[in-house]
C-alpha cells in the first residue's frame, strides 16, 4: 500500500524532527543586550511540524491519518496535525469545550460558527502555569475531537509540558525558595552543580544533607472582590450553577458522559472556592544567585514561574488601598483576576482585553489584590493622567500616595505607594535632569510588589528589558488588547513577563454589550485622473501623500464628518500623515492635534470634545492611537494609516469600543471608516491590517459609494480646485510626505529631531508587509487540478 | 486576453426546448398522450385555460371571443396565445365568416383527452409484473441516481475517482455539448464545463439529456420515441417497477442510455424490468417549474458549506466531487475526514471568473448548499463575503478594450500636430502622447488618416 508507506516516512520524519528538539541550543536574542537575564527555552521555539500529504488541490490532507468517531456529530472539534483546532460554535458543548481550548491554545479567528485556536508552546506553557496537568489535557482534547487525536500532538503536548510549570520560585518572608510539587523534580535540579552553589543551606543542616522542605499550599484564591454583598453573589453564583445544571441535564442525551465527566473535573480544579491543602517540597536559594538559577533552569528545560506570595511578605508594608464599595468588576474582568491570583499567589502575566473592556479596572483591582507598591507603566503622558484619574475613581487611595512621573509633571515621590509613569521615562539613557535623576535613584532603590505594564505589546523587547532590570517588582501583570505584533516579538513577552493569562472573545463581549457594537466600512475613493497619472510616476513615500490627498478622498470624509455631525455623532480623525492631517483639519476648520502638541493644548482639546457640544469633531495623529481614553466618540474615520498595521487597526478600533448608552435600540451604534483610495497601495494594506479584526469575527462591509454625496456642497468639487490641491501636493517637502514619527513624549525633544526615535521600527512594524508577501506569493502559484487541465481557447 | 470571451452557458426550458423542434416532429410527438399532459402541464395558465375551454369544440373558435373568457391583461393574453401557437397546440384558422379564429390540434385535442378521460394503448411498461424478488425501495434507487450522475461529474472534474463507470456515450455527449474538449486524445473540461459542475442537479440532467437528444438521431433513433419516452417515465411512480418487455430495439437502446445517466435502474442489462428514479421524474417538471422544486433532489443531502466572515469555508463533507468544485474557486486549507477547509481569496476567486464562471454562479453554488446552521441568518451569506465576491467580478471589467492602430516615429512635431489634429477633427483619435509623438486612432479611421498622410507626403 502506498498509503501506509506513506505513513512510515512520515513517521520517520516526524522522529528525526523530534531528535532536532532535543538539543540545548538556547535561541540568542539581541545578543547586544548585556544586562540580558532571561533568555528563550529551546521549547519555546517549538512548533508542531508533521508533514502530512498534500491532496489534489494543494490542501493538507489528514483523511488518512485521522479516523472519524462514531458519534461525532455531539463532539465539537477537530483537530488537525499541526496544532490548529477547530471549534464548533453551535455545538452542546461549546462553551466548556471554548473555555478549555482558550486555557491551553492561541485563539486563530473567531467569527461566527467555527473558530479556529492553534496549539503553540506558549499557549500550552501558560496552561500549565495555570494548573492544567498534560494528562488531562490529552484526555480532555481526546474526548472533544471528533477524530482520534493525532500522535504528533500528543507527544507535542508532553513534550511542551511535561517539564514546564513544575517548579516555581517564590518568594516568601522575603526569601526565595524554589518550590514544587514533584520532588524527584527538584532532586533533579538539584544535581546539576551550578543549582547546588545556588542553593542556600542552612549552618545547622550537614554538606550534603538533601532533604527538602516540606511545605503546603492553599488553593484558595487570593482575590477578594467588592461584590455587592456577598449573599447576593453566591447567590447568582448558586443561580448560574443550576442553570448550568439545567442546562447540561437537556443537552446530556445527545453529549457523551465523558465529555461532561473531565470538564467536571478540571472545572473543580479551576474552581478555587474549594479549600485544598497540596504537599510541596522546597529548598532555599541565595538571592544574588537567583539569575544563574533562572538561566540554568531554562537550559534544563524547567522554567521557573515566578510567583508573589505578597500574604506572607512582611517586609514590604501594606498599602492602604481598596476598591470602593461601589466598585463591581465585570464578569470577564474577574475571571481574569481569578487567574492571576489562582492559588492564593500573585503569577505574572498578560491579560488580554479589548480596548475599552476596562482594562485599567483590572490592574485597578489587582493594585488593590496586593496591596503592597506598586508601579504602573503606561505609553504617553495623557494615558498616565487617565491611569491616575481611574485610580481614584475606582479605589479608596489617597492623592498623596499617587505619585506621577512624567516629563511635565513630577510629583513628590516621598511616602507614595502608587508611581505612574511611561515606558520612555523609565527607559531613558541620555542625560536626565537633576530631579529626575534623583527619582530614578529612589525607583531603583524600592522594592515594587506589581508591576503593571499598559499596552504591553507596544514596547520594543529592549526598550523593555531596560525597564524590568531598573525596577525590582515580585509580580508583572501585563495588560493589552492585541497581542500581535508584526515581528512575532510576542514571544519574548511570554518570557519577560510570563504566560498569557486570559484572552476575552470580542464577539462575545460585543454580544453582551460590554463593548460597543461597530459598523466597520472599507470606503472606496476613486482617484481623479491627475493625482493617479502623479501617483503612478512618483517615488513611495509620494505616492502615500498623493493617495491620502486624493481629492475624493477628501470628499468622503467631508462628506461622512456632515453626516455624523447631523446625527449628534462625535467623530474622531486619524491620519498618520501630519501634511495631510494639517491640511484637513485647516480647510475643515477643526481642531487637530499630532506629537509637537503640547500637553496642555491637548488636554484642552481633548476636553473640548467630552464636553463642548460646538467640538464635535478632531483630527489627530497617531499620537491617539493607544490610551487616549473618549468615551464620547463613537465615530471613527481614517483617511491615512502605517502600512499593513494589524495592531493599530485594532487600536484604533478600540477608541471607539467603549460601549455606549442608550442605544441599544439600533443595531450598531459605533461606526468605523477606513477611507481607501482606489487603485493605491492602500488597497492592499488596508486588507492586512483588516485581517486581526477580521479574525475577532469583525466583517468590513465595502462602500464604494456613499449615497447623497452629490447632493452636498462639499470642497473640492471643480477640476480646478483639484488642480491646485495637487500642486499644493506636488510642492510639499519631502518631510511632509514622511508618516509622523516619533511620540512626541520624549522631552524636550520637539521638532528638531523629528526622525530620532522611529517608534514604528521600534515597535517593529515596519517590515510587516514584506513578511507577508512572500508567504502570499507562494499560495497564488497554486493552480487547481482542473484548471491544469483547461487550456485557453 | 480580451478577445477570449466566454459562452455563458444557456440552459432552455421545455418550452424553449419544444418550440426548437420542427412541426413535423411536434405533430408525431402529440400522439403520445404522456407527452400532451406533459406539455399542457408545462403551459402558462391563461393557456391551460384556454384548452380546457375548447378541448371538447371541434371547430375553431373566434379570436374575439377568446378574449373575453379572461379579463387579464391584453400582454397575458398575447403571451398564451403566442405559447400555444408556438407549441403548435392550436392555430390560427378564418371562421367561415371570415373571422380570425383559433383551431386547436386534432392530434393533440385527442390524446391529451385520452390521457385526461383514460382509455387508449397502455403506456410503455405499464404491464402487471410478477413481484420483483430483487424489489428497491426509494432511499435505494435515490442513492443510485445519485451515485450514478457523481460518476459523470466526476468524470467531467477528471478526479480518479469513481469515474471508471462512464462509457463511450457519455464521452460523446461531453465532447458534443462542449462541456468538454479532446485535448492530446484525452478529454478535459472547458470553460463551459465548470459552469455546469455549479448547476444543480436537476438542471444538469436536464441540460445533458437536451444535448443527448441532440445526437439521438446520428445514433438512428428516433427522436419522438425517446421524447415520448421520457415523458411517459416522467409520469411513473418512483419506487414502482415497470416492464420493458414490449419495448422495441430502439427502446431498449435508449433505456439503456437512461441507465447510464442514472435516470432509470435496472438490475441487470438483459433484466426485464426497470424502476424510474427521482431523476427521471423529476425531468420535466424540474426545470419548468420554479426553482424551490429543483433542490429536489439535492434536500436529501443536507447542506454543507458554511461561510464565515473572514472569507473561511467549512465544507461538511466526504464527497470528493464538492471538495473538486469547491475547489474551483477556494484555496483548499485541510481535509478532515468528514470536513474540508477552505480560504476564499481574491486570486482564487478571480482564478475561477477567468475560466468563466460568474460571481452569480458561485454565490448561487454556496447559497444552495448553505449548511443548516447558516440558514438561520438572513442573509444565508454574510453580506460583506458577497459584496466583495461582486466586487472581484466588477473589478475585472474596469478595463474598456478599443482597437485601434498606432501611428509613432513622426518625423517632426509639425507632422505630429497636422496629423492629430486631422484625426481630431474626423473624431477617430482614441489616444495621444504629445512627448513621445504617438497617436492612436480608431480602426475605422485608419484608412481615412493614411490616405490623409499620404496625400500630405505626395504634397
Amino acid at each position: 500500500m502506498a498509503g501506509s508507506k506513506r505513513d512510515k516516512k512520515d513517521k520517520e520524519d516526524k522522529k528525526s524532527k523530534k531528535a532536532k528538539y532535543e538539543p540545548e541550543v538556547i535561541e540568542e536574542d539581541e545578543a547586544d543586550d548585556a544586562s540580558d537575564a532571561k533568555e528563550l527555552p529551546a521549547s519555546a521555539t517549538r512548533e508542531v511540524a508533521e508533514a502530512a500529504p498534500e491532496d489534489e488541490f494543494g490542501a493538507q490532507d489528514y483523511r488518512k491519518t485521522l479516523e472519524l468517531k462514531g458519534d461525532h456529530t455531539s463532539r465539537p472539534l477537530w483537530v488537525a496535525p499541526n496544532g490548529h483546532i477547530f471549534l464548533e460554535s453551535f455545538s452542546p458543548v461549546y462553551r466548556h469545550a471554548h473555555d478549555f481550548l482558550i486555557a491551553i491554545s492561541e485563539p486563530v479567528c473567531r467569527p461566527i460558527n467555527i473558530h479556529e485556536y492553534k496549539l503553540t508552546a506558549y499557549s500550552l506553557y501558560a496552561a500549565v502555569s495555570v494548573g492544567l496537568q498534560t494528562n488531562d489535557i490529552i484526555e480532555y482534547l481526546r474526548r472533544l475531537s471528533k477524530t482520534s487525536l493525532p500522535s504528533g500532538i500528543v507527544d507535542f503536548i508532553k513534550l511542551c509540558t511535561l517539564s514546564y510549570g513544575k517548579v516555581k520560585l517564590v518568594l516568601k518572608h522575603n526569601r526565595y525558595f524554589v518550590e514544587s510539587q514533584y520532588p524527584d523534580v527538584l532532586q533533579k535540579l538539584l544535581k546539576d552543580p551550578y543549582i547546588q552553589q545556588a542553593r542556600k543551606r542552612e549552618l545547622d543542616e550537614g554538606a550534603g544533607n538533601d532533604t527538602l522542605i516540606a511545605g503546603e499550599l492553599s488553593n484558595k484564591s487570593a482575590l477578594q472582590l467588592n461584590k455587592p454583598s456577598n449573599t447576593a453573589a453566591d447567590q447568582q453564583a448558586g443561580t448560574s450553577a443550576a442553570a448550568e445544571s439545567a442546562d447540561n441535564g437537556e443537552v446530556k442525551e445527545d453529549v457523551p458522559d465523558d465529555i461532561f465527566e473531565l470538564y467536571d473535573k478540571i472545572d473543580k480544579e479551576d474552581d478555587d472556592d474549594e479549600e485544598a491543602q497540596l504537599k510541596t517540597v522546597s529548598f532555599e536559594v541565595n538571592q544574588d544567585s537567583i539569575e544563574v538559577l533562572q538561566k540554568r533552569c531554562i537550559e534544563l528545560e524547567h522554567p521557573l514561574l515566578a510567583e508573589y506570595d505578597f500574604r506572607n511578605d512582611t517586609v514590604n508594608p501594606d498599602v492602604n488601598l481598596d476598591l470602593k464599595p461601589s466598585t463591581v468588576l465585570r464578569p470577564y474582568q474577574e475571571k481574569s483576576l481569578r487567574k492571576m491570583f489562582g492559588n492564593g499567589r500573585a503569577r505574572s502575566g498578560v491579560i488580554v482585553l479589548p480596548c475599552g473592556a476596562g482594562k485599567t479596572l483590572v490592574g485597578v483591582t489587582a493594585a488593590c489584590t496586593v496591596r503592597k507598591r506598586c508601579i504602573c507603566l503606561a505609553t504617553s503622558g495623557v494615558a498616565v493622567e487617565q491611569w491616575r484619574s481611574q485610580f481614584k475613581m475606582w479605589s479608596t487611595v489617597d492623592d498623596s500616595l499617587i505619585c506621577r512621573f512624567t516629563s511635565d509633571a513630577k510629583d513628590k515621590p516621598m511616602g507614595c505607594a502608587i508611581c505612574i509613569s511611561t515606558y520612555s521615562m523609565l527607559a531613558h539613557s541620555t542625560k536626565r535632569s537633576w530631579e529626575a535623576e534623583r527619582m530614578m535613584e529612589w525607583l531603583q532603590n524600592q522594592e515594587w510588589g506589581l508591576m503593571v505594564l499598559d499596552e504591553v505589546q507596544t514596547i520594543p523587547a529592549k526598550m523593555f528589558r531596560r525597564v524590568l532590570t531598573t525596577v525590582n517588582a515580585h509580580c508583572k501583570l501585563g495588560l493589552t488588547a492585541t497581542l500581535v505584533r508584526e515581528d512575532d516579538k510576542i514571544a519574548d513577552l511570554n518570557f519577560l513577563i510570563g504566560p498569557k493569562l486570559y484572552e476575552a472573545n470580542w464577539m462575545e463581549l460585543q454580544n453582551l454589550g460590554y463593548i460597543a457594537r461597530v459598523q466597520c466600512a472599507e470606503v472606496w475613493c476613486p482617484m481623479t485622473p491627475e493625482f493617479y497619472s502623479e501617483y503612478l510616476v512618483m517615488k513611495s513615500q509620494r505616492k502615500l501623500l498623493l493617495s491620502t490627498m486624493n481629492p475624493n478622498k477628501f470628499r468622503a470624509c467631508q462628506f461622512l464628518i456632515r453626516y455624523h455631525e447631523r446625527r449628534n455623532d462625535k467623530v474622531i480623525v486619524f491620519s498618520d500623515n501630519v501634511f495631510a492631517l494639517k491640511h484637513y483639519a485647516v480647510k475643515l476648520n477643526k481642531p487637530y492635534l499630532y506629537g509637537p502638541t503640547s500637553q496642555g493644548e491637548r488636554l484642552q482639546i481633548l476636553q473640548n470634545f467630552q464636553h463642548n457640544p460646538k467640538v464635535n469633531t478632531i483630527f489627530v495623529s497617531k499620537v491617539a492611537d493607544t490610551s487616549f481614553d473618549l468615551p464620547e466618540a463613537n465615530v471613527l474615520i481614517q483617511i491615512s494609516a502605517h502600512g499593513g498595521s494589524r495592531r493599530q487597526e485594532a487600536q484604533r478600533l478600540g477608541r471607539i469600543l467603549r460601549a455606549k448608552k442608550g442605544s441599544a435600540a439600533e443595531e450598531y451604534n459605533a461606526y468605523f471608516y477606513s477611507l481607501v483610495s482606489q487603485d493605491t497601495n492602500e488597497m492592499a494594506f488596508s486588507l492586512k491590517r483588516q485581517r486581526f479584526l477580521v479574525n475577532q469575527g469583525y466583517s468590513y462591509k465595502v462602500i464604494t459609494k456613499l449615497d447623497g454625496m452629490e447632493k452636498e456642497d462639499l470642497y473640492y468639487r471643480s477640476r480646478e480646485e483639484q488642480m491646485t490641491l495637487l500642486h499644493k501636493v506636488l510642492a510639499a517637502s519631502d518631510e511632509d510626505a514622511e508618516e509622523e514619527r516619533l511620540m512626541g513624549e520624549m522631552p524636550g525633544k520637539f521638532l528638531s529631531n523629528r526622525r530620532v526615535g522611529n517608534m514604528q521600527s521600534l515597535s517593529g512594524a515596519d517590515d510587516a508587509i514584506y513578511m507577508e508577501y512572500s508567504k502570499n506569493k507562494k499560495r497564488t502559484d497554486h493552480v487547481h487540478p482542473l484548471f491544469k487541465k483547461f487550456k485557453k481557447m | 486576453m480580451a478577445a477570449i470571451s466566454y459562452r455563458k452557458l444557456v440552459c432552455k426550458d421545455l418550452h424553449s426546448y419544444l418550440r426548437s423542434l420542427p412541426p413535423s416532429v411536434l405533430d408525431k410527438l402529440y400522439h403520445h398522450p404522456a407527452t400532451c399532459l406533459a406539455v399542457y402541464r408545462d403551459l402558462p395558465e391563461l393557456a391551460r385555460h384556454y384548452v380546457m375551454r375548447i378541448l371538447f369544440v371541434e371547430q375553431a373558435v373566434a379570436q374575439a371571443v377568446v378574449k373575453q373568457w379572461s379579463i387579464t391583461s391584453s400582454e397575458e393574453q398575447l403571451e398564451a396565445a403566442v405559447a400555444l401557437m408556438e407549441l403548435r397546440v392550436w392555430y390560427e384558422q378564418p371562421l367561415p365568416g371570415g373571422m380570425p379564429g383559433w383551431l386547436l390540434n386534432p392530434i393533440f385535442r385527442k390524446n391529451l383527452s385520452t390521457s385526461l378521460l383514460g382509455g387508449g394503448s397502455p403506456w410503455i411498461g405499464n404491464k402487471n409484473l410478477t413481484p420483483d424478488k430483487y424489489a428497491k425501495d426509494i432511499p435505494f434507487l435515490d442513492k443510485y441516481a445519485l451515485e450514478r450522475w457523481e460518476c459523470v461529474l466526476h468524470f467531467m472534474v477528471g478526479s480518479n475517482e469513481g469515474s471508471d463507470g462512464v462509457n463511450k456515450d457519455i464521452t460523446d455527449i461531453l465532447l458534443h455539448s462542449k462541456l468538454m474538449r479532446v485535448d492530446d486524445g484525452e478529454p478535459s473540461i472547458t470553460a463551459e464545463g465548470f459552469q455546469f459542475l455549479l448547476m444543480d442537479t436537476s438542471s444538469q440532467v436536464w441540460f445533458f439529456l437536451l444535448q443527448y437528444l441532440d445526437t439521438v438521431q446520428t445514433r438512428g433513433m428516433d427522436l419522438v420515441e425517446c421524447l415520448s419516452f421520457l415523458f411517459q417515465l416522467s409520469f411513473s411512480t418512483l419506487g414502482k417497477d415497470y416492464s420493458a418487455e414490449d419495448m422495441n430495439e430502439n427502446q431498449l437502446r435508449f433505456l439503456q442510455h437512461l441507465r447510464e445517466f442514472g435516470l432509470v435502474y435496472q438490475r441487470k442489462r438483459k433484466s426485464h424490468r426497470y424502476y424510474p428514479t427521482r431523476l427521471a421524474i423529476n425531468i420535466v417538471s424540474g426545470v419548468s417549474k420554479a426553482t424551490a422544486a429543483t433542490a429536489k433532489l439535492d434536500t436529501h443531502r443536507p447542506g454543507f458549506i458554511m461561510v464565515e466572515t473572514n472569507y473561511r469555508i467549512y465544507a461538511y463533507t466526504d464527497s470528493p466531487l464538492q471538495v473538486a468544485l469547491l475547489a474551483l474557486f477556494c484555496e483548499m486549507l485541510y481535509r478532515f475526514p468528514n470536513l474540508a477547509v477552505a480560504n476564499l481569496t481574491r486570486a482564487s476567486v478571480r482564478a475561477a471568473m477567468s475560466r468563466g464562471i460568474t460571481a452569480e454562479q458561485i454565490l448561487h453554488f454556496l447559497v444552495s448548499h448553505a449548511h443548516p446552521e447558516m440558514m438561520k441568518n438572513t442573509p444565508i451569506l454574510p453580506a460583506t463575503i458577497s459584496d466583495q465576491i461582486k466586487l472581484w467580478e466588477l473589478e475585472r471589467d474596469r478595463i474598456r478594450f478599443t482597437d485601434g492602430v498606432m501611428y509613432n516615429q513622426f518625423l517632426s512635431q509639425a507632422d505630429f500636430e497636422l496629423l492629430r489634429n486631422y484625426a481630431k477633427d474626423i473624431d477617430v483619435l482614441v489616444w495621444e502622447m504629445p512627448e513621445k509623438r504617438v497617436i492612436i486612432v480608431t480602426k475605422t479611421g485608419h484608412d481615412d488618416v493614411k490616405k490623409f498622410w499620404k496625400r500630405q507626403r505626395a504634397s
